[in-house]
C-alpha cells in the first residue's frame, strides 16, 4: 500500500509492522479527508498525544554514552555499542516538542492500520477532524485537557477529564505527578 | 468477506450535530416551563460507576442528553512513566476492571512487539484461555447488572454464581480472584498447576447450560423485550463513524472482530463463531453478548485440548534480559546472578520506538500505544478505551427516548468508568 | 499504654467481646487503643436500653450503593448468593443515602469526586459509619499522584479499613462483622471518636 498521494506527506517510516505518516500539521484535515475517502480508512481508533520535552536527556546507561561525547569503551558516534545489547545510545531526536498521533483502521480484509503523526510546538493549534470522524470529538479534548492540544473547529472543547477550573495539562512531563510523600514508620 | 450488512435501521445519520456527542434540546423546546433539567449523577444505583448524565426531559421524554465523565480519573498514563516496565503491568488491569485480563495483555503485547520477543506457545494458548474467560466474566457482569437495572433482579444471582465458578479459575491459576497480574513480558508468570484442566473442563460443561438458563428466564420474557427491543437504535454508518467496537458494533450489523480479521495470539488456530445482528438496539446488544459466551466456552475447550499436551513445555521465554532466571541457577550461573540482579533493580530496557497494539476486549477495541526511548521506563503509555468511545455514542441513540430507556441504553453500551476515564 | 502505672481497663474487664472469640488473649485491640487510655466507663454506653439500641442497630445495617471502581465487583460479590450479606442483617444496597447506615467506599476517589462523596457522607442520617474498602480508599493504594485522592479519611471519618486490592469478598464481610462487633459493644461511630463534622 503507497501512501504517495497523501497531501502533506513529509515522511512514511515502518517499523514493527507498523506504517507511520508524518504529516504537515497545516494540512491535516485534508490528509484525514484522502485517507477515508481514497485508502478507505474509514474508522479512527485513537488520538494520541505525546510530550518530547527532555526526550534523550537522560542519557544512556552506565558509563559508556553521554551527551558530550563517548567513553573509551564506546564506539564513535551515535551507533551500537556491542556491551550494551544495542541500547547503549541516545535516542533519535524528535522534530517538535509535542506529536499528535490518529490512529486510522479500515474496515476491510486485512485490518489495514496507518498511524497518521503531526509535530507541533507549545502554543500551535491543529485542525479538528471532527467533519472527517465525528468520534474525535472526544479524543481531542482529551488532549487539550491532558497536553494542553489546542483544536481549531472543535466545537466543545472544554476539559474532560479533569474537573472544569483545573489549571494545567496533567500529562506534561513539566507537570509532577503530585500526590503524597511516603512516610515510613521508622523514620521520625 | 462481507464486512458490513446493509440495512436500513433509519435513514441517514442521527449523529447530532455541531457537537456529536451532546444531544441539544430543540430551541422551540428551550426555555419553555416544561423542560426540566436532571442530574443524573455519579452516584446512582445503577451499577456502571461513576458516569454523570445531564438530561433535559420533556415529562418523560429525554430531549437533550449530555454526558460528563472524569469521576474516576486516576492518572494511569502518567502514573505508568514513572514505573518500571514490570511494574507497570499491575497497572493497565485496574483500568478496565471487569475484563483485566485482557488490558494485561494488551500492554504486555505491546512490550513485547518493541522488544521483539518470541512467547512460547503455551504461554499463548494460556493467555487465550484467560482471556476469553475474562470475556464470559465481563458478560456476565454486564447481563447481571443490566437485567438488575431493568428489573429482573433475579439474573443478578444466577449470573454471578457463574461468575464466582470463573473466578475461581482464576484463583486456581494465578492466586488472586480480579487483578491477577499472570502475564508477564515473554509468557506467563508461573506454570500452570496441576488441578486446573480438570475443574476448567467441569466448567465448561457446566456453562452451556447456565447460558441456556439465562435465555429461559428473560431472553423471551415479554417485558424484557418490550423494554429493549426497537431501542437506542443505532445504525452501522453512524456506529463506525462514532468509532464504536465489539459487540455495540455487531449488534449495528458489522461483522468486524479483531480476532477475525487481525488475529493476535493463537486466533487463527481455533474454531469460533462472531454473533452478528443487525437491528442496532438494545435487545440485538443483549443478544450479541450471551452468543459470544458460547463461543467463549468453545474456545476455552478448544484451547484446553491443546494446553493438556503441552504439559512440561516452558511457560515463559529464555531470553534472559528481560526475563528472570530460574532460581536454582542462581547458585550455579554467574550470569544468571547478574541478570537477575540487573532486571530486579533496575528492570529491563525496552528499545527506542512506539508501537500501537489493538486487541478485542470484551467492550471492543483495546488498544495500547507505547512509546519507549530505550530506558527501563516507559515514556509514553496511552490506552485507547472502549467505554470512552461507547460513551461517545449515547447521544446518537438516545433519540426519542424515555427516561427508562435511557438506563437501558446506557446499560448496553456496557461502559466502565475505570476504562472510561483512566 | 499503661497509664500512672496501672493497666488500662479492656473491654473485656467489662464483659464485652468485641475482638474475635478465638482471640481472647489479644493486645488491647485497635477500638480499646483508639478510645483512649482514660476509663473505658464514661465512653462506651453500657445501659440495657443502649446495648438493645446497639445490637439492634448493628445487626440491620443498610449500605448505601457507593461503588466506585474495581472494589465494587467485589462488593458486588459479597451480595450474590456465595457470599451472601444478607444473612448479617446488610439485606438491602440502599439507593438514596437518606435510608442508609453504611457507607462501604469501595475503588479510588478521584478530586473531581471527593466532593459528591462528601455530599453523600452529608446526606446520610446520623449514626452513620463509613467502610473504607480496599488500599486505594484506605490510603491511595498504588495511585500517589496529582488525582487520586490518598485516603478517603481526608473527606469522611473512617470506622473500619479494609486492606486488598482488591479484597476478597470474605474479607469484606469480616469488615462488616468487625464494624458490627464494634457498634455492638457501644463504640461510637469514626465521627464522635474523632471529633469531626459528621
Amino acid at each position: 500500500m503507497t501512501f504517495e498521494g497523501v497531501p502533506g506527506l513529509v515522511e512514511t517510516r515502518e517499523e514493527h509492522g507498523e506504517t507511520t505518516l508524518v504529516v504537515d500539521p497545516a494540512r491535516l484535515r485534508e490528509a484525514c479527508l484522502h485517507l477515508r475517502d481514497r485508502e478507505g480508512f474509514n474508522y479512527l481508533s485513537d488520538i494520541t498525544s505525546t510530550d518530547y520535552l527532555g526526550w534523550g536527556k537522560r542519557g544512556v546507561a552506565g558509563y559508556y554514552g553521554t551527551e558530550q561525547g563517548r567513553d573509551l569503551n564506546y564506539p564513535a558516534g551515535l551507533g551500537v555499542s556491542v556491551a550494551s545489547q544495542g541500547y547503549g545510545r541516545l535516542p533519535r531526536p524528535k522534530p517538535k516538542r509535542f506529536s499528535v498521533n490518529y490512529h486510522l483502521l479500515g474496515l476491510r480484509d486485512g485490518a489495514p492500520r496507518v498511524r497518521v503523526q503531526v509535530w507541533i510546538d507549545d502554543g500551535e493549534t491543529l485542525e479538528s477532524v471532527i467533519p472527517v470522524w465525528p468520534t474525535a470529538d472526544w479524543h481531542e479534548r482529551e488532549a487539550w485537557d491532558m497536553m494542553g492540544i489546542r483544536f481549531e473547529g472543535h466545537p466543545n472543547l472544554r476539559r474532560i477529564l479533569m474537573e472544569d477550573d483545573w489549571e494545567g495539562h496533567p500529562l506534561r512531563k513539566d507537570y509532577p505527578i503530585g500526590g503524597e510523600p511516603v512516610r515510613f514508620s521508622e523514620e521520625q | 468477506m462481507a464486512i458490513v450488512q446493509r440495512r436500513r435501521i433509519y435513514e441517514g445519520s442521527r449523529i447530532p450535530s455541531p457537537i456529536p456527542t451532546v444531544l441539544t434540546t430543540p430551541s422551540e423546546l428551550e426555555g419553555s416551563a416544561d423542560i426540566m433539567r436532571i442530574n443524573f449523577g455519579p452516584n446512582h444505583p445503577s451499577m456502571h460507576g461513576v458516569l454523570r448524565l445531564i438530561i433535559d426531559l420533556e415529562g418523560e421524554r429525554v430531549v437533550g442528553t449530555e454526558a460528563v465523565i472524569g469521576y474516576l480519573h486516576t492518572g494511569f498514563e502518567k502514573t505508568m512513566e514513572h514505573k518500571s516496565w514490570w511494574k507497570a503491568i499491575t497497572y493497565p488491569e485496574r483500568i478496565d476492571y471487569v475484563g483485566f485480563q485482557n488490558d494485561e495483555l494488551v500492554f504486555v503485547l505491546a512490550i513485547e512487539k518493541l522488544l521483539g520477543l518470541e512467547v512460547p506457545p503455551k504461554a499463548t494458548w494460556m493467555r487465550m484461555l484467560l482471556c476469553e474467560l475474562n470475556r464470559i466474566h465481563s458478560h456476565l457482569v454486564f447481563l447481571g447488572t443490566a437485567a438488575l437495572e431493568l428489573g429482573a433482579i433475579s439474573m443478578f444471582w444466577y449470573c454471578f454464581r457463574e461468575r464466582d465458578q470463573v473466578l475461581d479459575l482464576f484463583e486456581l491459576v494465578t492466586g488472586a480472584r480480579m487483578h491477577t497480574r499472570y502475564f508477564q513480558a515473554g509468557g506467563l508468570a508461573e506454570d500452570i498447576p496441576s488441578g486446573f484442566f480438570a475443574e476448567a473442563r467441569e466448567f465448561c460443561d457446566w456453562m452451556p447450560k447456565a447460558v441456556d438458563d439465562y435465555e429461559a428466564l428473560i431472553g423471551r420474557q415479554e417485558i424484557w423485550l418490550e423494554r429493549t427491543q426497537g431501542i437506542g437504535l443505532l445504525s452501522a454508518e453512524d456506529a463506525i463513524a462514532l468509532g464504536q467496537s465489539g459487540p455495540v458494533l455487531r449488534a449495528s450489523g458489522v461483522d468486524w472482530d479483531l480476532r477475525r480479521a487481525q488475529p493476535y495470539l493463537a486466533y487463527d488456530e481455533v474454531e469460533f463463531g462472531v454473533p452478528v445482528y443487525p437491528n442496532g438496539d438494545v435487545y440485538d446488544r443483549y443478544r450479541v453478548r450471551v452468543d459470544e459466551m458460547r463461543e467463549s466456552v468453545r474456545i476455552v475447550e478448544q484451547c484446553l485440548d491443546r494446553l493438556e499436551g503441552m504439559q512440561g513445555e516452558p511457560w515463559i521465554t529464555d531470553d534472559r534480559k528481560v526475563v528472570l532466571p530460574p532460581r536454582h541457577e542462581l547458585h550455579t550461573s554467574m550470569e544468571s546472578l547478574i541478570h537477575h540482579f540487573k532486571i530486579v533493580t533496575e528492570g529491563y530496557r525496552v528499545p527506542e520506538g512506539e508501537v500501537y497494539v489493538a486487541i478485542e476486549s470484551p467492550r471492543g477495541e483495546k488498544g495500547c500505544y507505547v512509546v519507549s526511548d530505550g530506558g527501563p521506563r516507559p515514556w509514553r503509555v496511552k490506552f485507547r478505551a472502549p467505554s470512552f468511545v461507547a460513551l461517545e455514542a449515547t447521544a446518537t441513540c438516545m433519540h426519542d427516548a424515555l427516561v427508562a430507556d435511557l438506563i437501558a441504553i446506557v446499560g448496553s453500551l456496557d461502559s466502565v468508568m475505570g476504562d472510561t476515564d483512566r | 499504654m499503661a497509664v500512672n502505672g496501672e493497666k488500662p481497663k479492656r473491654l473485656r474487664d467489662y464483659n464485652i467481646h468485641s475482638e474475635r472469640v478465638l482471640m481472647r488473649n489479644k493486645e488491647p485491640g485497635v477500638f480499646e487503643r483508639e478510645l483512649g487510655p482514660e476509663d473505658l466507663q464514661d465512653k462506651l454506653m453500657l445501659t440495657t436500653v443502649e446495648k438493645a439500641v446497639a445490637w439492634s442497630q448493628g445487626n440491620s445495617i443498610w449500605p448505601a450503593t457507593f461503588g466506585l471502581a474495581c472494589c465494587a465487583i467485589e462488593m458486588m460479590s459479597i451480595v450474590s448468593s456465595r457470599y451472601d450479606i444478607a444473612r448479617f442483617g446488610a439485606e438491602v444496597f440502599r439507593s438514596s443515602p437518606r435510608q442508609a447506615d453504611l457507607l462501604i467506599v469501595s475503588g479510588r476517589v478521584a478530586h473531581k469526586m471527593a466532593g459528591p462523596l462528601r455530599q453523600i457522607y452529608d446526606q446520610m442520617l446520623e449514626p452513620k459509619w463509613v467502610i473504607a474498602m480496599g488500599a486505594c480508599a484506605s490510603s491511595g493504594g498504588m495511585f500517589n499522584n496529582y488525582t487520586v485522592l490518598q485516603g478517603v479519611d481526608k473527606v469522611v471519618a473512617v470506622d473500619i479499613h479494609v486492606p486488598g486490592c482488591p479484597p476478597r469478598p470474605e474479607a469484606l464481610v469480616e469488615g462488616i462483622i468487625r464494624l458490627q462487633e464494634k457498634i455492638k459493644a457501644g463504640v461510637p461511630p469514626a465521627y464522635e471518636i474523632r471529633g469531626v463534622a459528621s
